[in-house]
């Protein structure tokens, strides 16, 4: 069975640049549904946003799912950014929104200077993206010059977000993505509760002592939403350190592993350090059966947005 | 070696004037793609600028339906430019009023790292409402707190960068640290300007009032214990080329017709914070409408350029429009090569300026023809690099890596005042 497979990379001073690009290259020629950057302490990892923009140019056909946490950006920044990335790769980016506390501009202007809650924060800044991420239209881009009108501005609107942790305006600044928005992936289970991942995400990634279970969880939290269960990626998150005689024995287990929990997808970290990345990139990616497509959302088996106003 | 031009490109979104995306043969969408940022700074390369620098702010422009906005963020735009070329300065404008500084000093140093030393930050403080309401505030702060939170966002950053001098820290710029952009014509902005800038993107319509503002900003670094030599300043230039004068002149009075109706007004309107409703083309703005630069709210950079217009030459209503033409209120000169070049030569001699952040009028062509033509003439006359003697932003502007900072100050928040 087709799954998506994720490979995590940690780039910055176990992994540099140059590395992580020879890593990639080895993932995506083993059909990789998708490279995750993670994020980490500043000087030890690089932000994964930029690294993301500067591989990506060489490395045309890659997917890629970027980490930042809640922690340090303001909503409207990080919508910007992460839409920039998805519109810069025609369609092939996500965000891992990773669950933390406020920034230094939203927190002096919250609406309700009392709110707390990593959940509650993680699910209204998620819906903040989400509509930030569709406020401006692709369709209502004209280039009519003759007319000399560059948009029709009246479909770009603003939200009006009105929160307990946050305020936003919108529209965001540039058309929508080419996938109607990036994909927003939940990976902080032992912080965030069903209820909010299922009104926002579209992929939701769990560890080994998360997966059982995740399933039916996923699956309650869903019905209470409207959303249906074939919109959401459960992803399961493991580590790996294979030796290349290992590595059927590997993928066989992690196989047998997504099957019996329900997963649509399967993420791997490998070790840090390039030699240990190229062992997991050449020898258990080709064993699994990764899924594939243009944008992130096909890569990652997602039906195509259909409320998205694109 | 003598001294020679700086030169930046403004890759600002189709061109300058209003109607740059209606210019006859352009792609009136292009720069809603990555591809066509890109290629301008591939093509800046080839011709050794110095940088290419991206105006930005954290809003959807409210005349979108009339011209394109700056409409991607700019260290996305600048990490994918760093992958596609190998020398050429990067500098992207960022709002230290609408950023955490840990989270910006982190990404800004990271992308200078990534990039091989070659980053410059446009510290600006974003006028408007419309940016505030992003970020949870129903009005633009005060200008004088924004000043004052940008000149401790930057310190703030700054020590951050500097920091990372101590190799352990990991990342260490190769570049000593990026470089300080800086742009505010206000009071308050100068005085930032002579603390911690180092490139100061000035605007000025007239060479002895630019060679003013120099002296000014020179001398108010050396009250801030920096060097002249440290800072240089590129006033904007908007560009208008032809092969011929005629041609030249040509260019600028189609600029005129594809211009917008609607959207010169409703510019200038917002930009002096006034309403032009009912006012008529034939007579000049009523001068009770227009207050004193520093009482003005908005950007007072180019209020204070349209009032320095409207004091020396009383137009009307609509020459002052054609004027301006839906740019910025940065200069514009319109001639062949040559001619530029020596407008440029003067203003460089005269010490008006130390080089320009060039605005073409219509990207991309406006620019293909300033590398093409004018940088040539520039290199024939000395004035112009013919190669890259450095690897760094910092190298290009011949700037030297600044001590370590002083303790920086304390943070100021937006809502300080209260």
């Amino acid at each position: 069975m087709r799954r998506a497979v994720i490979l995590d990379l940690a780039i910055g001073s176990d992994l540099s640049v140059p590395e992580a690009a020879d890593v990639v290259v080895a993932a995506r020629d083993a059909g990789v549904s998708a490279i995750r950057l993670l994020d980490g302490s500043a000087g030890q990892l690089l932000d994964p946003s930029t690294v993301a923009s500067y591989l990506a140019p060489r490395l045309a056909d890659v997917h890629w799912i970027v980490d930042a946490p809640t922690t340090h950006n303001a909503p409207y920044n990080l919508a910007r950014r992460i839409l920039a990335l998805d519109r810069a790769t025609a369609g092939r980016s996500g965000l891992v929104l990773r669950a933390g506390e406020g920034d230094e501009v939203s927190a002096a202007a919250a609406p309700d200077p009392s709110a707390s809650g990593r959940a509650q924060r993680w699910a209204e800044y998620a819906r903040v993206l989400t509509r930030l991420w569709e406020s401006f239209p692709a369709g209502a881009l004209l280039g009519d010059q003759a007319a000399g009108l560059v948009a029709d501005d009246s479909l770009i609107r603003g939200i009006g977000h009105e929160g307990s942790f946050y305020r936003v305006a919108g529209p965001l600044d540039g058309p929508s993505s080419p996938q109607g928005r990036p994909v927003l992936a939940a990976a902080d289970m032992d912080q965030l509760d069903w209820a909010s991942v299922a009104g926002a995400a579209d992929v939701v990634v769990v560890n080994r002592a998360q997966a059982p279970g995740a399933q039916g969880a996923l699956a309650d939290a869903l019905g209470r939403t409207g959303r249906k269960r074939a919109e959401i990626a459960l992803v399961g998150r493991v580590e790996v350190t294979a030796a290349e005689a290992s590595a059927s024995n590997v993928a066989a287990e992690l196989d047998e592993w997504a099957t019996s929990m329900g997963l649509d997808g399967l993420e791997l970290r490998p070790p840090d350090g390039r030699a240990g990345a190229l062992i997991v990139a050449q020898n258990v990616l080709p064993r699994l059966q990764s899924s594939a497509g243009a944008s992130l959302r096909a890569a990652l088996g997602l039906p195509e947005l259909t409320g998205a106003r694109t | 070696m003598s001294r020679q031009l700086h030169i930046n490109v403004n890759i600002l979104n189709a061109g300058v004037f209003g109607g740059s995306w209606r210019f006859p043969g352009t792609d009136g969408l292009a720069s809603f793609t990555i591809e066509h940022y890109t290629s301008i700074a591939k093509k800046a390369e080839a011709a050794k600028l110095d940088a290419v620098f991206l105006a930005d702010g954290p809003v959807v422009d409210p005349n979108i339906r009339y011209r394109p906005n700056n409409n991607l963020e700019p260290t996305t735009v600048l990490a994918r430019i760093a992958a596609q070329t190998e020398r050429i300065g990067l500098i992207g404008t960022l709002s230290s009023s609408y950023n955490d500084p840990v989270e910006l000093g982190r990404r800004l140093g990271d992308l200078d790292y990534i990039s091989g030393g070659r980053l410059g930050w446009n510290v600006v403080t974003t006028a408007g409402a419309a940016a505030a309401r992003n970020f949870g505030r129903p009005a633009e702060p005060d200008h004088s707190l924004r000043y004052r939170r940008a000149a401790a966002f930057t310190e703030q950053v700054v020590a951050q960068w500097d920091a990372r001098r101590d190799a352990r820290a990991g990342f260490a710029s190769p570049q000593g640290r990026p470089v300080v952009v800086q742009a505010g014509g206000s009071s308050d902005g100068r005085r930032l300007a002579s603390r911690v800038g180092e490139v100061i993107f000035s605007a000025d319509q007239d060479i002895d009032h630019a060679r003013a503002f120099r002296t000014e900003i020179r001398s108010g670094a050396v009250h801030f214990g920096r060097r002249p030599e440290d800072i240089v300043l590129l006033p904007g230039l908007s560009t208008v080329l032809g092969s011929t004068e005629e041609e030249a002149r040509r260019r600028r009075e189609i600029l005129d017709e594809v211009l917008p109706d609607a959207y010169a007004r409703r510019r200038l309107s917002g930009q002096l914070g006034i309403s032009l409703e009912g006012l008529s083309d034939a007579a000049p703005i009523p001068a009770e409408l227009l207050v004193e630069p520093d009482e003005a709210g908005g950007s007072q950079t180019f209020y204070r350029v349209v009032k320095a217009i409207i004091d020396k030459e009383n137009p009307t209503l609509g020459q002052l429009l054609r004027k301006l033409s839906g740019g910025g209120g940065h200069r514009i000169v319109v001639g062949t090569p040559e001619q530029i070049a020596v407008d440029m030569e003067r203003w460089f001699r005269y010490g008006a300026a130390d080089g320009f952040n060039v605005m073409p009028d219509v990207l991309p062509s406006g620019f293909d023809d300033f590398a093409d033509q004018l940088i040539p003439e520039l290199q024939r006359r000395g004035l112009f690099r013919w190669e890259y003697d450095a690897t760094t932003l910092r190298g290009h502007l011949g700037l030297r890596a600044p001590a370590q900072a002083a303790v920086p100050h304390e943070a100021v928040s937006l809502e300080a005042a209260r």
